[in-house]
């Protein structure tokens, strides 16, 4: 895999080695390792309960591993302390499943808070790149004016979105980012992230269960299984893949496979 | 090749002038523009050249403020032409296209104090109704259940009286306690002037019994169980718990209000009798320690002055207490809609409102029973 790496002439952005994380006697990694390059858009797949959220967490230092160290950017974050992380944080945008939106501010100024906190621009020209934002995720910059508790779930996706990319983070980290939305604003959604990539060179990592998105948009798929990465390749690889566990996940079930049910005139019409 | 590894530092963007040409320098993103001003320095009325190819970074804060220039550049009839590499003339133009309408990124403007006033007023209004609707809806539900013996929820009652009333044997009792004790020498030293120590025992009985005991056991239990309430059927409603009972065919009210109602006005004049019993005792080792009065005086003068009536007014009040304690956690609870931010809120407020209903009800009582001579 190293020697791959090597060609691509891609640093790793995020690079895991021999993950070992327990609660208790409860084992979730049980030795993974791999490597995210920067520009890739990877996504980390996996059953519920897999382990893929806890493995996320901990790539944005929101958690510790039990064991096995974690570096971004090339500096090992593994143990780093509160505010030695800061600087590294601030390179990172992490949208959360319900979108974690602050409850007592507008969704301006829940996107905007990232550029308050961490630049000297003017406040309104905050105000007009929040807009921006927002509109890149796919939300009317009216609905800035509006609380978080004022919006769907849809909507408050897409206002996490736009403030997780407040800052064009170098990484930006998506948990489940198409659930929750419909297939048409799903796809939307899709488009903007690799549109954001090919023009600001972010590196985005998503975790999902949207087998389509991950088929149209992965460059490389992360398959977490019993602790462990049971795969990691092209998605097409993973389709291809000699486990059935990983290949089960990505076969679309066709209807017509199915049994058919037995027509309602059929039973009646015995004498 | 190998790209090599960037590290974030900032050089503060920077435009230099050339002759005529503009020449941009540094990192043009949200930490290196610092306070750049919107015309970038420049007077918009000018035609300009800026060429940017010789930045080392751009984002999309960089890019508005360049597409905001030339925006307004224009606006001021001169013009910004700007020299960029392709990528930077596509980041260029997706800031463009999805910049926002200035009219849509003013908030509302509040309402004036006039109409505060009003929206206040109609919104205070609006809550006792519905509070007494409430009560109304409540009352309903207490006297259909109390028809359907099988319906009582014993058990939901019991463990109720258990949350309520003993688990708040030792708060009681430590705060009347210490009550007792305070009342005993404070009044115990101004007496001792008259000589008069031994009306200590008077005062204590009288202020604990008729008064102190319940008014404390109230405020207790306000903070300690009508929050809890409030918390957890605010919990309940904002996770659709409540609406799930309904879709199971329960009613709320029966189900989470009714209980608590009954498990309190149980437990408050229980508690209350404790509070009295703790009270005089704190009276009495004060008095014993301080001015060498002795148990046996001591609860033969309470005997004398101290009359049934004002026991049973003390403990008259406490299942009133109980009621408006129970009412006001359980309708705040049931008033929370949406978010987590709102268990809190409305936690806040059941514990300061029913403290406050409280005190003026007991404030009222004393009123009326001085007036029919009790």
């Amino acid at each position: 895999m190293s020697a791959a790496l090597y060609e691509s002439g891609r640093e790793p952005v995020i690079r895991m080695v021999d993950i070992v994380t327990r609660f208790g006697r409860k084992v979730v990694h049980d030795g993974i390792s791999l490597d995210i390059l920067r520009e890739d858009i990877f996504a980390i797949v996996g059953g519920s309960g897999s382990g893929k959220s806890t493995l996320m967490r901990e790539a944005v230092m929101l958690q510790e591993p039990t064991e096995g160290t974690i570096e971004l950017f090339g500096q090992d974050v593994t143990h780093l302390g509160e505010l030695a992380s800061l600087p590294v944080r601030r390179r990172i945008g992490v949208m959360f499943q319900y979108g974690a939106l602050f409850s007592d501010m507008t969704v301006l100024e829940n996107v905007g808070m990232p550029l308050r906190e961490h630049t000297s621009l003017d406040r309104g020209l905050i105000n007009e790149i929040a807009g921006i934002k927002l509109s890149l995720a796919g939300l009317s910059p009216s609905v800035g004016v509006l609380y978080p508790s004022e919006l769907s779930g849809g909507m408050r996706k897409r206002a996490a979105m736009a403030r997780a990319i407040a800052l064009d983070p170098e990484l930006l980290v998506l948990d489940e980012p198409g659930s929750g939305l419909d297939p048409v604003s799903a796809a939307a959604l899709d488009d903007l992230i690799v549109s954001l990539r090919d023009l600001l060179g972010l590196t985005i990592v998503m975790i999902t269960h949207d087998m389509a998105s991950v088929r149209r948009i992965a460059d490389r798929v992360a398959f977490l299984g019993d602790g462990k990465l049971l795969a990691l390749g092209h998605p097409d690889e993973l389709a291809q893949s000699g486990d059935a566990r990983v290949r089960d996940f990505f076969v679309e079930r066709d209807v017509t496979e199915c049994e058919p049910l037995p027509s309602p005139g059929s039973a009646v019409a015995k004498p | 090749m190998r790209s090599k590894t960037r590290v974030p530092i900032c050089t503060p963007a920077t435009v230099v002038a050339q002759d005529n040409q503009l020449r941009a320098t540094g990192t043009w993103t949200a930490f290196g523009l610092g306070k750049m001003g919107a015309d970038l320095g420049l007077d918009p009325a000018s035609r300009r050249t800026l060429d940017l190819t010789g930045i080392d970074r751009f984002d999309t804060t960089g890019a508005w403020l360049v597409q905001r220039a030339v925006q307004r550049f224009a606006d001021a009839g001169g013009a910004l032409q700007v020299d960029t590499t392709r990528a930077q003339r596509e980041l260029l133009d997706l800031v463009g296209q999805h910049q926002a309408d200035p009219a849509d990124l003013v908030p509302p403007t509040p309402p004036g104090v006039i109409e505060e006033i009003g929206r206040d007023t109609f919104g205070l209004i609006n809550k006792y109704l519905t509070f007494l609707a409430f009560i109304g809806r409540l009352t309903f539900t207490a006297v259909r259940v109390a028809f359907t013996p099988h319906n009582w929820r014993w058990r939901t009652i019991i463990r109720g009286v258990e949350e309520a009333g003993f688990n708040a044997l030792p708060i009681v009792g430590l705060l009347s306690f210490l009550l007792g004790l305070v009342i005993a020498y404070q009044s115990g030293v101004a007496l001792q002037a008259y000589n008069g120590s031994i009306f200590v025992a008077d005062l204590v009985g009288l202020a604990m019994l008729r008064e102190l005991a319940p008014l404390i056991t109230a405020i207790i239990v306000a903070g300690r169980t009508g929050s809890a309430y409030t918390a957890q059927i605010a919990t309940m409603k904002v996770t659709e718990e409540v609406d799930a009972l309904r879709t199971l065919g329960v009613a709320p009210l029966e189900a989470l209000a009714l209980p608590k109602f009954f498990a309190l006005v149980i437990s408050l004049p229980l508690l209350a009798v404790f509070a009295d019993l703790m009270g005089i005792l704190g009276g009495m080792f004060m008095a014993n320690a301080m001015f060498d009065m002795s148990f046996g005086t001591f609860v033969q003068r309470l005997n004398e002055s101290v009359s049934l009536s004002s026991f049973l007014i003390g403990i008259g009040k406490a299942p009133i207490f109980a009621l408006m304690i129970a009412a006001v956690g359980c309708y705040q609870g049931f008033e929370a809609d949406s978010g987590a931010e709102q268990v809190g809120r409305h936690t806040t407020t059941s514990v300061v409102h029913a403290i406050f209903l409280v005190i003026v009800v007991d404030a009222v009582f004393a009123i009326v029973f001085s007036k029919v001579g009790l």
